[in-house]
């Protein structure tokens, strides 16, 4: 039982840290990032291999560090931020909102079809297996006293992470953020280095993607490639929406409710006999249901992001739902043409 | 027999298949500015239809089978359009919340083909037939089939667009609709149409996607879909004969090298193809740049 209950505090905790990193990407600086999933594989297997000793019979893989648990993670979030750096200066200069979903949907597909045959790389299709399981040697914990110990720990690495997380979007930072997001023209226009900021608000939100990544991979033991095909973009996405995007309280709400109840919960019922995964089926088409439903009848989430009184120049806040006219309302008073502030994110044309 | 026109021939496979997929997305793209990401899974329900007409329970010609479940695609576009996707579009400015809601589409699509045909490899039963000799290339006569409805459907869609008054409100509406609409067409009445034409489109493409792979799985079409994204971007987005000619680029590339390095590696040589044109030429290769910002 408490093995049951300590692995959805896991999850919950992970997915907390994971939509955050999101939140901070689309929820605050409205980059559609449709290849999230890819930043938190990365961040799995660089903690893989830089946990891992360096020769494993059986395995390929690079690096083979043997780091302890703290150092391996932070690597991960590190490579993580590394390749958003590397994503975005190829797409964020120049492509408009659709572009730059195509080019990432179709980057993590790419990501996840290189790992797949590259061997030499991460091992592959069979993903690393036996990654070390953080201090349980030296703690001398079993399977159960790990897992309460691990999630625990992801709770520990969680609010360190959310205290991060505030602090940068209540700095100037996340005001900019949240400015570019709402009007980029004007946010520019007022001086602000709109590539520059989205630049930061990517590697912040791929070092949050390349932690939580890096504790799946320790909790699980094992990761392989068909665990980051774009669909699981989508459950973090879900979380996001579900919760609020643009507010973490918002994030945890979404973790507990989408990650915990609707994924993980019906993970341990028995499977329907002669139906193998039908319920996991099942239960992501209706990840997807829900958040239709979300968007349609409760766009700004079960808990909306509070209007801020910082803006005072009359540049109304975005109220999510009224975010469009609003916006429109902002370019007209800004003399901007509609067309040009609904539609593109770049200057490169 | 050589190697290369071996490939060759391979190519103008993929192209075609390539091509029909292509215009299917880019033609609905010009119309209603979004992407919808859950055209791979459009691909899959329509092989999955055909399969069911073929195999399981009426055992019907797959050329006939193929037909039906692309008018019966059609009409799930149409459905899709008027229920999901419309409202969406309509109710919010920004179009992120549509990108979403296809993405979402996407999954929903994707597990529920699962939920009913399972995670196997499943085949359509058709007639082998013989190989033929075209030129220096070796075709197969469904590869052949496969080429003429390609070659066919694009043509007639190339007739509607030049010489009928529906293509011509098309072409008006992928340039500009609110200047369409002003003009007095009658833009809910095309954006259908075109769903069903997208949706047909995408029924053949994941058919013939399955009869020239030899198989189809669910998956298939969320894979392919990444292809058609890099041949679309290629010529340029929203752009009808940009997408053709985008097909044939990538669908040549992707097979000619895969003869030569390690076949693998394919999507990687669509990616690097998409990566270049972005960075050259954003707008691809037809793409005006009028067009692809309204």
């Amino acid at each position: 039982m408490a093995y049951y209950i300590f692995t959805l505090v896991f999850f919950l905790f992970d997915y907390f840290i994971l939509a955050m990193g999101l939140n901070i990407q689309y929820g605050i600086t409205g980059i559609l990032n449709f290849a999230y999933i890819g930043f938190v594989a990365i961040g799995a297997y660089v903690t893989g291999v830089a946990g891992l000793p360096a020769n494993v019979p059986g395995q390929h893989y690079i690096l083979g560090l043997g780091l302890p648990f703290p150092l391996n993670t932070l690597l991960g979030g590190l490579a993580a931020m590394a390749l958003a750096v590397l994503v975005a200066l190829i797409t964020l200069r120049r492509l408009r909102t659709d572009y730059l979903a195509i080019v990432l949907i179709s980057l993590s597909l790419v990501f996840y079809d290189f790992c797949n045959n590259y061997v030499s790389l991460f091992n592959g299709a069979d993903g690393l297996y036996n990654v070390p399981a953080p201090y349980a040697k030296s703690l001398g914990l079993g399977v159960n006293s790990f897992i309460i110990f691990f999630a625990c720990l992801t709770g520990v690495v969680a609010l360190i992470m959310w205290f991060v997380m505030h602090r940068v979007l209540r700095a100037p930072l996340g005001r900019t953020l949240r400015a570019i997001r709402d009007d980029h023209v004007a946010a520019a226009a007022l001086g602000k280095n709109t590539f520059r900021m989205q630049l930061k608000s990517m590697m912040i939100g791929s070092f949050f993607a390349g932690i939580g990544g890096g504790l799946l991979i320790q909790f699980g033991g094992s990761f392989n490639p068909t665990a980051w095909l774009p669909g699981e973009t989508f459950v973090v996405f879900a979380v996001l929406i579900v919760g609020g995007a643009g507010n973490n309280v918002g994030m945890f709400v979404g973790a507990l409710l989408v990650e915990t109840l609707l994924i993980h919960l019906p993970a341990f019922l028995p499977d329907i006999p002669g139906h193998p995964g039908l319920i996991e089926y099942f239960d992501l088409a209706l990840v997807g249901v829900v958040l239709m439903l979300m968007l349609w009848f409760r766009p700004q989430g079960i808990v909306p992001e509070r209007l801020r009184r910082s803006a005072s120049f009359g540049a109304p806040e975005r109220l999510d739902e009224e975010a469009g006219r609003l916006d429109q309302t902002a370019a007209i008073a800004a003399g901007v043409g509609i067309e040009q502030a609904d539609h593109d994110t770049g200057n490169g044309r | 027999m050589s190697l290369f026109w071996l490939s060759v021939g391979f190519g103008l496979v993929t192209s075609s298949v390539l091509a029909v997929a292509a215009i299917g997305l880019s033609l609905q793209f010009g119309i209603t500015n979004y992407v919808n990401f859950a055209y791979g899974d459009f691909m899959a329900l329509g092989a999955f239809f055909t399969y069911v007409l073929n195999n399981e329970v009426f055992h019907i010609n797959i050329w006939i089978a193929l037909a039906i479940a692309a008018l019966a695609m059609g009409g799930f576009g149409v459905l899709i359009n008027q229920w999901l996707l419309g409202p969406f579009a309509r109710r919010f400015q920004s179009t992120h919340y549509v990108l979403i809601v296809t993405f979402g589409l996407s999954l929903v699509m994707l597990n529920v083909i699962y939920s009913i045909w399972g995670a196997d490899v499943r085949f359509y039963s058709l007639a082998a037939g013989s190989a033929h000799h075209v030129g220096p290339m070796l075709l197969t006569t469904n590869q052949l089939i496969v080429m003429g409805i390609s070659v066919a459907l694009l043509a007639a869609l190339h007739t509607t667009l030049k010489t009928t008054r529906l293509g011509k409100s098309m072409r008006a509406m992928s340039d500009n609709t609110s200047l369409a609409m002003t003009s007095g067409i009658d833009t809910r009445r095309i954006t259908t149409i075109t769903w069903f034409l997208s949706g047909a489109l995408a029924g053949v493409a994941g058919s013939v996607l399955g009869i020239s792979e030899g198989n189809l799985t669910p998956a298939a079409g969320e894979l392919f879909l990444f292809v058609i994204f890099a041949a679309v971007i290629m010529g340029g987005i929203g752009s009808i004969y940009g997408a053709m000619a985008g097909a044939v680029f990538i669908g040549m590339s992707t097979e000619i090298s895969a003869a030569y390095i390690n076949p693998a590696y394919k999507l990687d040589i669509a990616f690097v193809v998409l990566i270049l044109t972005l960075l050259i030429r954003p707008n691809g290769l037809i793409g005006r740049p009028g067009t692809t910002e309204a």
